[in-house]
């Protein structure tokens, strides 16, 4: 197992496609610290009324959404590039145990995007600190640090999420654009269309829907339709289907 | 050593593999012939593990290869060259491969010395020609030293040299006491390269012989030039030859030229050429291969 792990390690690290993600990943946190300064900068000048109807100015309202796109992509990549380039079955004649294969690639996945997501989200918290420095809320997102904490790990465990329900998709769909469009409809498309739902159903199903899975889960707003246990649960279900349909796929179907 | 029994793979409707069986031991090569689609890198993908049979079994070394742990101490294979991520160098690709399996990267280092890829080892493998990713396959299938190596289509793409590069090291290894087999649909590289051939169309074995077994087999065919051609084909078939006119000319087969002859003398016929011909392996595998195709098309029009 162990052997089979250092290769996927191997692998992530040896393509270009995970540079890029970091790349965008950084280029996303540049930009949120700017528009974070922008918003700042804004504030400082308004009058105190105009002031309490400002936003937070928090990078991770843009980067967050942005790197769970960006980390699912990963995932996904991290099987689907085998299957695109045939790659798959000279790894599955090297690894012919498949449970143990998938085991070793969602394994070196949870790890790499859990150390990236905490990376990430722990930068941008620090760089929105820095930006909005001694001011109040709500320009300020956090009062400190212990605030913050239960934000930023929700925030964290949704982007180790979106990772593994890429790989699990990427497992059963065996396509880039096939995932890649999965994931952009269950982070983009499904979340509007639920909304569109009669009352009280838009509600509810909005509660489930992937981008609002974190804050529910660090009980963010004390109104939530779901407690942070049904979140955490929903975010499990999740990655439950996912990675269960992904398996059922790689050990059923010929490669 | 491989075994094949009763192998079946059905994709939907068609039967890709039919019932298939057959060994390949240690010490020759072992040549795969059929046209394509006849089941080749189906079968190869069975033995492998990567398509899981309907019926039947593949063994390798007496054991399913799924079962076998760091195969690629005992089995190397090269599917199609383009098996490998275009992104990744030709040296991290090995480098996968070889940790996967527990095998150090200086094995590596050396196996690209050995398919002659080591000033490529850092390009990526996209940018290689498809004669390099054919080399970067075998060097995949060589990394653990197995004692098995399965070679599907290994000539695609090369070039004359590497063509005659494949043929050595395939000998070579055979030489070497390891089980070698080798998928190809011209007749005309596994006459140079293997010692056996396996022959299968649609799915079937059509035929498991020695290279020598089947030029044997297919030397039975006698060109006959008589003033009199219909008196010789009634004598001749009577006599259970069969023939066949082709210009001026009778192909008699089933009968040798010895006994033609004496046949015609018998019968009072003129005989003014008589020529035993010896068909080529080429046409001795279109022959093989085209009587599975008229079977087949007998088959599905019952």
């Amino acid at each position: 197992m162990t052997d089979v792990l250092n290769s996927e390690w191997l692998k992530l690290r040896s393509v270009r496609s995970t540079t890029y993600i970091l790349v965008a990943i950084a280029a996303c946190l540049l930009g949120g610290a700017l528009v974070s300064f922008l918003m700042t900068a804004d504030w400082d000048t308004s009058p105190p009324d105009v002031q309490q109807q400002f936003g937070s100015a928090d990078p991770s309202m843009m980067v967050v959404p942005f790197t769970q796109f960006c980390l699912g992509v990963l995932g996904a990549l991290a099987i689907t590039s085998e299957y695109g380039s045939g790659m798959i079955r000279t790894a599955l004649v090297s690894v012919p145990q498949r449970k143990a294969y998938l085991l070793a690639k969602t394994v070196v996945v949870a790890g790499a995007s859990l150390l990236i997501g905490l990376a990430t989200v722990l930068l941008a918290y620090q760089t929105g600190e820095l930006i909005t420095g001694d001011r109040p809320e709500p320009i300020s997102a956090y009062d400190s640090f212990t605030d913050a904490l239960p934000t930023l790990l929700a925030n964290t465990a949704s982007l180790v999420l979106l990772a593994l329900l890429g790989l699990g998709l990427g497992f059963l769909l065996r396509s880039t654009a096939g995932a890649l469009v999965s994931l952009c409809a269950l982070l983009f498309v499904l979340p509007t269309l639920a909304l569109v739902l009669p009352s009280p159903w838009n509600e509810r199903v909005y509660s489930v829907m992937l981008p609002v899975l974190a804050p529910q889960l660090a009980a963010e707003s004390p109104g939530a339709p779901l407690s942070p246990a049904a979140a955490g649960l929903a975010m499990l279900a999740y990655l439950a289907l996912a990675l269960g349909a992904g398996s059922i796929a790689l050990l059923r179907r010929d490669a | 050593m491989i075994e094949v029994r009763q192998l079946t793979k059905r994709y939907r409707a068609t039967r890709a593999v039919d019932g298939l069986s057959f060994e390949v031991k240690p010490g020759y090569v072992a040549g795969f012939l059929g046209p394509n689609g006849a089941g080749k890198s189906t079968t190869m993908r069975a033995i492998l593990g990567l398509d899981r049979p309907t019926s039947g079994e593949a063994l390798v070394d007496g054991r399913r290869y799924a079962g076998i742990r760091r195969p690629m101490h005992h089995v190397g294979a090269l599917l199609d060259a383009g098996a490998a991520h275009g992104g990744r160098s030709a040296y991290d690709h090995l480098r996968v491969l070889a940790r996967s399996n527990g095998i150090k990267d200086t094995r590596v280092v050396a196996t690209l010395e050995q398919v002659g890829l080591a000033g490529v080892a850092k390009r990526r493998v996209g940018s290689l020609s498809l004669g390099m990713k054919q080399r970067l396959g075998v060097a995949a299938a060589l990394l653990g030293d197995p004692g098995v190596l399965l070679f599907d289509e290994p000539v695609n793409g090369l070039d004359p040299e590497g063509i005659r590069w494949i043929r050595h090291l395939m000998r070579d290894l055979a030489r070497e006491g390891r089980t070698v087999l080798v998928s190809s649909h011209l007749m005309s590289e596994m006459a140079l390269t293997a010692d056996r051939v396996i022959v299968i169309g649609r799915g079937r074995l059509i035929l498991e012989a020695s290279m020598q077994e089947l030029q044997e087999k297919f030397k039975r065919d006698v060109l006959v030039r008589t003033p009199t051609p219909a008196a010789l084909v009634t004598a001749l078939t009577a006599a259970g030859a069969r023939t066949q006119a082709e210009d001026g000319a009778l192909l008699v087969q089933g009968m040798d030229a010895a006994a033609i002859a004496d046949l015609a003398a018998r019968s009072g016929i003129p005989i003014h050429e008589l020529t035993p011909r010896s068909a080529s392996l080429e046409d001795a595998y279109l022959e093989l291969t085209e009587d599975s195709v008229e079977y087949r098309t007998k088959e599905t029009a019952r």
